[in-house]
């Protein structure tokens, strides 16, 4: 049962990593004050207070994060100078626009979460990253990483990277993939069915994973499991779309109650 | 080669001749000038030998070693010979181009995504638009061009010669490769008494593809740590294989797939831009460094 287990912040503060092509953040800011009349803020991006002395620090905490083998659980290493380099290019790029290394997204969080401290913000406010980096979370049930949109918490962590690669495309994308047919065919066979980079949903879709990190905020359980309902944890595109764009209502009965209360 | 013509003739060989007499088509042979110059086996031996000999001694010592003469080895010897780098790649094969001569599946065609294409261009190789984003050339005519503008910028070439190990200096520094001849590895080590020899440079390149075999080297000696390759994602893997590309340990550089399997970058597909352009990263880090030295 949903219930409030901490207090209604007093602002939610919106923060960004790279290049987040396709995403309107002030519309979806917006979007969240009028659902939650809290004031919303937006923080740019989450390395603009880091130090020329510390850059080499976090470069070197996120390199260290890595998931070397999707298959194996992480094990904390020496990164690589390369790796190293590699990240604070990143950090002092704010439209950094490559993506495609996998991070264990709880230590991601982390290093997140000691910069927005760092800041002197109060964790006690809402505070959620959309980054265009990829993360992932150990599945011990299969063992092994699996890429995510978002991980709720302190600060939440949205990906619009994720939200491309994480819910799988329909099933005959990859059956037919598996066939040989080239994938700029089935991206074009199967345009619409699934959100890509850059996609003009974006925002839309995005504006109900920043609603889960609220309600994960307020109520320690982000999700529903009515799939008309835009806190529906969804796993494949076409339930991504579906819940946050083709529902019977954008929240479900039991949760819309919770925002009248959020509201007072 | 030259071949002795007297006594030579066959039944039913002869031509017609002015006047009615019957020739030989040989013996109409040997009367003309030859095509070729004659030489003996002996001085062609010598030409081999003295060439290779020579060569070999100059290149004991070079500035810059390449392990693995594929597409980004190749493009990285390239760039640094034309700006009179001393450069020699060593190629375990008896063909160099590695993978670039075909695409996937063994057809010869290869893909470069947007902007390889300009590195198309500029080596003077056709190649026509497939989609938006990404060209195609044919593998043959990419590959050949490839090795001429190696060759022509002055790359000098040890194939048919494996890796066998690294040279270290100072600080655990990469300043050469110890080699051997590729069929002497093909035998079991028990039986083939050939020790390898080394070779010195200012700077090792690994452009061994997906086996990295001299960071494996110094993995094994525990230098550092490799992660393998990860799933196939074309469209990341080669903006971080390029991202990535660089100096690896002291005195070694790493391009092309090496640098995937170094740092566990998505497997990449059969496009080759990233192989180009990684080596063309490679080329800019060791002129940098040169430089600096």
């Amino acid at each position: 049962m949903n219930d409030f287990i901490r207090p209604i912040p007093s602002i939610i503060d919106l923060y960004e990593e790279g290049d987040l092509n396709g995403l309107n953040i002030s519309e979806l800011g917006q979007y969240l004050e009028e659902k939650t009349h809290i004031p919303f803020r937006i923080q740019g991006n989450i390395y603009k207070g880091i130090s020329k002395g510390n850059i080499q620090v976090v470069a070197e905490k996120l390199a260290k994060v890595r998931v070397r083998d999707p298959a194996r659980r992480y094990v904390s290493r020496i990164p690589l100078q390369a790796e190293v380099d590699y990240e604070k290019r990143r950090i002092q790029d704010p439209d950094w626009k490559i993506f495609g290394i996998l991070y264990d997204g709880v230590f991601y969080q982390n290093i997140i979460s000691d910069l927005i401290s760092e800041c002197g913000l109060d964790l006690g406010d809402c505070s959620i990253l959309f980054t265009n980096q990829l993360f992932g979370t150990w599945d011990k049930n299969n063992r092994r990483y699996h890429a995510r949109v978002s991980l709720y918490g302190f600060p939440s962590l949205i990906s619009i990277s994720g939200l491309v690669v994480a819910p799988a495309k329909p099933k005959e994308f990859y059956l037919k993939k598996q066939m040989g047919a080239p994938v700029e065919w089935l991206m074009e066979e199967y345009q619409g069915r699934f959100l890509d980079r850059g996609d003009s949903r974006t925002t839309e879709v995005l504006k109900g994973y920043a609603m889960q990190g609220l309600f994960f905020h307020l109520t320690g359980d982000p999700f529903c499991e009515d799939r008309d309902c835009r806190l529906f944890n969804s796993h494949w595109q076409e339930e991504v779309l579906h819940s946050q764009m083709g529902g019977k209502h954008e929240f479900c009965p039991w949760h819309e109650t919770i925002l009248k209360r959020v509201i007072g | 080669m030259t071949q002795s013509l007297e006594g030579e003739g066959r039944e039913g060989g002869g031509v017609k001749m002015e006047g009615g007499e019957r020739k030989s088509a040989v013996d109409n042979m040997a009367q003309k000038k030859h095509i070729f110059t004659p030489v003996s086996e002996k001085e062609v031996t010598r030409a081999i030998v003295d060439g290779f000999a020579r060569q070999f001694i100059e290149y004991v010592e070079s500035d810059c070693l390449i392990i693995g003469g594929g597409p980004s080895g190749l493009m990285a010897g390239r760039d640094i010979a034309l700006k009179g780098v001393k450069t020699l790649i060593v190629e375990r094969n008896n063909y160099i181009g590695g993978g670039f001569w075909i695409g996937g599946y063994l057809m010869n065609k290869v893909t470069v995504r947007e902007p390889g294409q300009k590195v198309l261009e500029e080596l003077g190789i056709p190649y026509e638009k497939a989609v938006k984003g990404l060209y195609v050339a044919d593998g043959p005519h990419a590959c050949s061009k490839l090795i001429a503008a190696a060759c022509d910028a002055g790359v000098k070439f040890a194939n048919m010669t494996i890796f066998d190990d690294v040279v270290l200096r100072e600080g655990n520094r990469v300043c050469g490769a110890v080699v051997n001849w590729t069929p002497v590895n093909a035998l079991p080590r028990e039986i083939t008494c050939v020790d390898p020899i080394a070779l010195e440079a200012k700077f090792v390149v690994d452009s061994t593809g997906h086996d990295a075999c001299v960071v494996k080297k110094l993995e094994e000696r525990g230098f550092l740590k490799t992660a393998g390759f990860g799933a196939m994602w074309v469209d990341q893997s080669e903006d971080l294989v390029v991202e990535h590309t660089g100096e690896a340990h002291p005195g070694l550089i790493v391009t092309g797939m090496a640098v995937a399997t170094t740092y566990g970058l998505p497997r990449m597909g059969p496009t080759f831009g990233a192989m180009l352009l990684s080596g063309r990263k490679g080329a800019q880090v060791i002129l940098e460094k040169l430089k600096k030295k």
